[in-house]
């Protein structure tokens, strides 16, 4: 088996006493697209959040988590950052109060750090719309503009993994179905995907492999033609009755 | 009283608020911080430069340069120590942190310093101009001068420049900043030893004006806040038409109403101008440097 790009062990994150996440290992190999599914509360974000070490509020996370072989789960998560990893948040989170081209301009992979990230040419190839407001603030774009200029400027980064956190959520169906295709389109041997999701209908159709959570421990994890006829997926999920 | 002569007062007077209140300007415009330290760093930055220049015998610029370099090892203490606090922006225990610091340096200075009112003579006090009528000194316009070189490289370093941006994208939401790989550590340690730096120079280049005690600063963070309130919390702009402005109208009141209330006038423009326009005078106010 090819080793993993990203690999955590013993990854466990406490708000208070609370454990909100317990997870003994999950592996992403290169070139792999991972759907993380699961109802609300049940630690998707949390996942995401604690592999890079960030978080909006104060959680107590231990455990170790390797990216191309380097242990970086005691580093801040700029350095994590630095060495490859990026996170989209939840809501697509975009600088409001800059441009759309000082929002794509922001972000660069670190001198010397041997990667490449998007240029903007590529970037508009993916997302011609921002091209078409490249001069706008970003508090005046769309939910799915503002998606796509956080998946953009991620992008520019030149992470090895990304790991996004519901880029479908707020938006329209059709929309939904863009947003995924757009993400298959941009894995490959050189960048790996996390993809947090609760439209399991819509991540089933693009992921390699499904990693179901339930109360922030996994539930089940497989290849997705497997996972799609898993009773728990069917009937939670897919919304049909299991015999 | 000679009305040129109050307005180039005024001129002088307000180019030494702008340049006392840069660093407020963009610590509370790039860290979302307030420092209430801040005048007792000027008064220190004071001292310091009288040090220099006086018992030392250094040359003046030499003074300034040691000041400066007092004003980066303070904002770097302060930041060190406060830096949990910066990071959760616990804005509350920020401003007692700060106003404590003040405190300290006050009784440091009282310690080092003595209490006696000091007087920095230098070599520029001197030297005197006539412009129609009216006098001005070379260490006045060496105030003007220095005021806009720095908001002019603030203006093109900070507002157009990627560190402007990185600054602007911290400010605005530093939890986000650190997804696009910056350090926001480093970036707040900058803004307070950029704040100290600030304050140092103002303190070196004004401080020739008065008589240096430690009981100054009081006065001068009052001002910092009308003026950083008046021009656009943030605004690099706003800071300096506002400095110029209330330099301006304080010396003609002082001149022509009553030097004793010139502050309190200050202070009733201050609340005129926030009920009328929240965001300041600036046209960008409100906006976070830019």
């Amino acid at each position: 088996m090819t080793a993993p790009v990203l690999e955590a062990r013993g990854l466990r994150v406490a708000h208070g006493g609370h454990v909100a996440l317990d997870i003994p290992h999950l592996a992403i190999a290169p070139g792999e697209l991972v759907g993380v599914v699961g109802a609300n509360g049940a630690g998707k974000s949390t996942l995401v959040n604690a592999l890079l070490g960030w978080s909006r509020g104060t959680p107590v996370v231990e455990g170790k988590v390797r990216l191309a072989g380097e242990e970086i789960g005691a580093l801040p998560t700029h350095a994590r950052v630095a060495r490859g990893l990026t996170l989209v948040p939840e809501g697509g989170a975009v600088f409001y109060r800059l441009s759309v081209a000082e929002n794509i301009a922001a972000a660069r992979p670190p001198a010397g750090s041997g990667r490449r990230g998007h240029d903007e040419a590529e970037i508009f190839a993916l997302f011609p719309r921002l091209r078409e407001r490249l001069h706008h603030l970003a508090s005046a774009l769309s939910g799915g503009e503002r998606q796509m200029l956080a998946i953009a400027r991620a992008l520019r980064l030149g992470p090895r993994v990304l790991l996004l956190d519901e880029p479908s959520i707020g938006l329209a169906p059709r929309l939904v179905v863009e947003v995924l295709r757009t993400v298959r389109g941009l894995v490959g041997p050189d960048l790996s995907v996390l993809l947090v999701e609760q439209n399991v209908r819509a991540a089933i159709e693009v992921v390699d492999r499904l990693v179901l959570l339930e109360r922030g421990r996994i539930l089940a994890e497989g290849p997705t033609e497997a996972m799609r006829d898993d009773p728990r997926i069917l009937s939670a999920y897919l919304g049909e009755a299991v015999a | 009283m000679n009305l040129v002569q109050q307005l180039i007062n005024g001129i002088v007077l307000g180019h030494a608020y702008a340049l006392v209140a840069i660093g407020w300007t963009v610590l509370l415009g790039v860290a979302r911080l307030v420092n209430f330290g801040h005048g007792q760093i000027y008064m220190l930055a004071a001292f310091v430069t009288w040090w220099a220049a006086m018992p030392l015998g250094l040359p003046y610029p030499v003074a300034i340069l040691v000041a400066v370099g007092a004003g980066i090892l303070i904002g770097l203490v302060m930041q060190a120590a406060m830096l949990r606090l910066t990071i959760t922006q616990d804005l509350v225990s920020i401003m007692i942190v700060t106003l404590g610091f003040g405190h300290l340096m006050r009784g440091v200075a009282g310690l080092v310093f003595g209490g006696n009112p000091q007087v920095l003579e230098t070599p520029l006090s001197y030297v005197d101009f006539e412009v129609a009528g009216a006098w001005v000194t070379a260490q006045d316009i060496a105030v003007i001068i220095a005021c806009i070189l720095f908001f002019l490289l603030l203006h093109f370093g900070l507002e157009r420049g990627s560190l402007g941006r990185t600054a602007r994208m911290v400010a605005e939401d530093p939890k986000l900043a650190q997804l696009a790989g910056i350090n926001i550590k480093r970036v707040y340690f900058a803004v307070f030893a950029f704040e100290g730096a600030a304050v140092a120079l103002a303190a070196a280049l004004v401080a020739p004006r008065t008589p240096i005690l430690t009981s100054i600063g009081f006065e001068e963070v009052i001002i910092t806040f009308v003026v950083v309130v008046l021009g656009g919390i943030g605004s690099v702009a706003g800071s300096y038409v506002a400095g110029i402005g209330l330099g301006i109208f304080t010396a003609l009141f002082g001149g022509f109403v009553s030097p004793a209330y010139a502050t309190t006038a200050a202070f009733a423009v201050l609340m005129v101008v926030l009920v009328l326009r929240p965001g300041g005078l600036s046209l960008g106010a409100g906006k976070a440097v830019r």
